[in-house]
């Protein structure tokens, strides 16, 4: 260990630039994780915040929650049968406001449940990120398709659908507007909830965030991104690794002729890893987390001290594989090679 | 009384096909804390006989006897053993690790030989070793602040801090200019005949002979 930090206290450039170089790809990729996450959160925060369960579409919708219908009867049926149901539907509209300025919304509604607010008709709850258009309690927003008004009466934290904010409004109210008596979806909470019901086809939630036009499709692009460079990163440490490696193979060299053991030079080398690896991602975390403090209030920004957590330790075990990789040549070192090099 | 016996070893170097007899059946005793030259014409097998009396690559036949033991019989891992705690070596060049002090360098050769000695003991035991070859005033110095003699020094230092029961010299002053040859050589004999080290060296250098007890002259891969 004294040997390894020597190296560094000796060859400071050398593991500052390595250093920087980890620093900036895990920056790079907590921060693109940091908004993959916020906008997944932006896309189904709605969802998202629901418990486990099942949600139930028509098995004639093609899997589109937009074209599910549930008969009534069966909805009534399954409302009694099973605690906590909940029927609910979801469409992509907008609310004017006094001033008539258009706000794009997802209107929410649903039979009485826990889940969501109970608005009674003509009222309305919008998520909070509707405060800084300048909506406030108590203010009259109209719709084109609706014959009354909404009366803003609360606001809600985080809901959002499909990029936009949602208008929770009563069933007669969301009726009246999308000419519709039937619910799109019935959700059932907990882990009891049927993997089958007749005319019905049951999503997970994860599984019902794919039924989310451009969900699963933007937040694939994203992952990738964030996968590619947890890669690259540790291809960054092999390639490293393996050329200070061939540098110092006559050093490894003599090493190994004076008796050291291969175990201590791949310590050497792991410890030297270590180190870089934990102080750079120290910087990058702290820097992110900075960052997700300052982030601009319209960017979709989420970043769980969680997730930078388990990105630290794939980059850990990617540099650490990295780095062993390109150590196979340690193993490979004769120390009378070495000798016959010459001078390091 | 001989403390490493070379009996009969002979080395043969593949190159594809053809195959070359490098060591054709060499015989040679070493005797408790003498100096023993090996001298010859460059290919005689010389550095060849060397490491392999030094564990550095294996012989094709014959036997390498370090206090009665067949060196050949044994594992990578005990000769490695033999090598940190019984075996100290000097190079045609120094072989110093470029990051470490002059005090570092013998400190690491201590913990690698698995001495007994606490840190104080050991940073003692460095000062007095340096004081030995006349560097311990650049005991914070790294190897690239040393002049070419004074590096050679240092690996004296490193190669006999542990107190090794062998010395394996290999060209030890080809990298110097006669005076610093001659300074090194006196180091090395001081250092063997004070320790009792028994010394096995290879050199090309006729000045450097009156410095052995023995000379010993290699030619197409046998003893002359």
């Amino acid at each position: 260990m004294q040997m390894a930090w020597k190296e560094v206290k000796k060859s400071k450039m050398k593991f500052l630039i390595l250093g920087s170089i980890i620093f900036l790809v895990s920056f790079l990729t907590f921060i693109i994780s940091g908004l993959a996450n916020g906008l997944s959160e932006d896309n189904a925060a709605l969802i998202k915040n629901v418990p486990n369960g099942k949600f139930y579409l028509n098995e004639d919708a093609k899997q589109t929650y937009s074209l599910s219908k549930i008969d009534v009867d069966q909805q009534d049926n399954l409302l009694a049968d099973y605690n906590g149901a909940t029927a609910m539907s979801i469409q992509m509209g907008f609310v004017n406001d006094a001033e008539d300025k258009q706000h794009s919304v997802a209107f929410v509604t649903s039979t009485d449940s826990e889940l969501f607010p109970n608005v009674k008709d003509n009222e309305v709850v919008l998520d909070a990120s509707l405060k800084d258009e300048g909506i406030k309690v108590g203010d009259i927003l109209t719709n084109n398709q609706f014959s009354g008004e909404f009366k803003v009466v609360g606001f809600a934290e985080k809901q959002t659908y499909s990029h936009a904010p949602v208008a929770f409004i009563s069933m007669k109210n969301y009726q009246e507007i999308y000419r519709v008596m039937e619910m799109q979806t019935v959700f059932i909470p907990g882990s009891d909830s049927p993997d089958s019901i007749k005319g019905l086809e049951s999503f997970t939630n994860k599984e019902f965030l794919n039924t989310i036009p451009s969900y699963g499709a933007e937040q694939m692009s994203l992952n990738m991104i964030i996968w590619f460079l947890v890669v690259i990163s540790g291809m960054l440490f092999a390639i490293f690794f393996y050329m200070m490696n061939v540098q110092k193979i006559g050093l490894y060299g003599i090493l190994k002729a004076i008796g050291v053991k291969t175990s201590s030079l791949f310590s050497m080398m792991w410890y030297q890893m270590l180190l870089i690896t934990v102080v750079s991602l120290v910087l990058s975390v702290g820097l992110s987390q900075l960052f997700s403090m300052v982030a601009p209030a319209g960017m979709p920004f989420s970043l769980p001290i969680e997730t930078t957590l388990l990105l630290s330790v794939v980059f850990l075990v990617i540099g650490f594989i990295g780095a062993t990789i390109s150590g196979f040549q340690i193993k490979k070192v004769e120390p009378l090679q070495a000798i016959q090099q010459g001078e390091m | 009384m001989a403390i490493f016996t070379i009996d009969d070893v002979e080395k043969t170097f593949k190159n594809g096909d053809v195959s070359e007899k490098i060591l054709k059946g060499v015989d040679l005793d070493l005797n408790e804390g003498e100096i023993t030259a090996l001298v010859g014409p460059s290919g005689s097998g010389k550095s060849t006989i060397l490491t392999i009396a030094a564990g550095l690559q294996k012989a094709t036949g014959g036997q390498v006897l370090f206090e009665g033991k067949d060196m050949t019989q044994m594992s990578q891992e005990e000769i490695r053993k033999i090598r940190s705690s019984e075996f100290g070596f000097v190079f045609q060049s120094s072989h110093l690790v470029p990051f470490l002090t002059v005090e570092d360098q013998l400190l690491l050769m201590l913990d690698v030989a698995e001495t007994k000695l606490n840190k104080k003991q050991q940073k003692q035991e460095v000062l007095k070793v340096l004081d030995l070859v006349g560097m311990s005033h650049r005991k914070d110095a790294y190897p690239s602040s040393l002049s070419g003699g004074e590096k050679q020094r240092v690996a004296i230092a490193r190669a006999i801090i542990h107190q090794p029961k062998m010395l394996f010299a290999d060209e030890p002053t080809a990298s110097l200019d006669s005076k610093r040859s001659k300074e090194v050589m006196e180091i090395i004999r001081n250092l063997t005949k004070t320790l009792q080290i028994t010394t096995l060296m290879v050199t090309h250098d006729e000045e450097m002979l009156p410095y052995a007890d023995r000379i010993v002259t290699m030619k197409d891969g046998l003893i002359d």
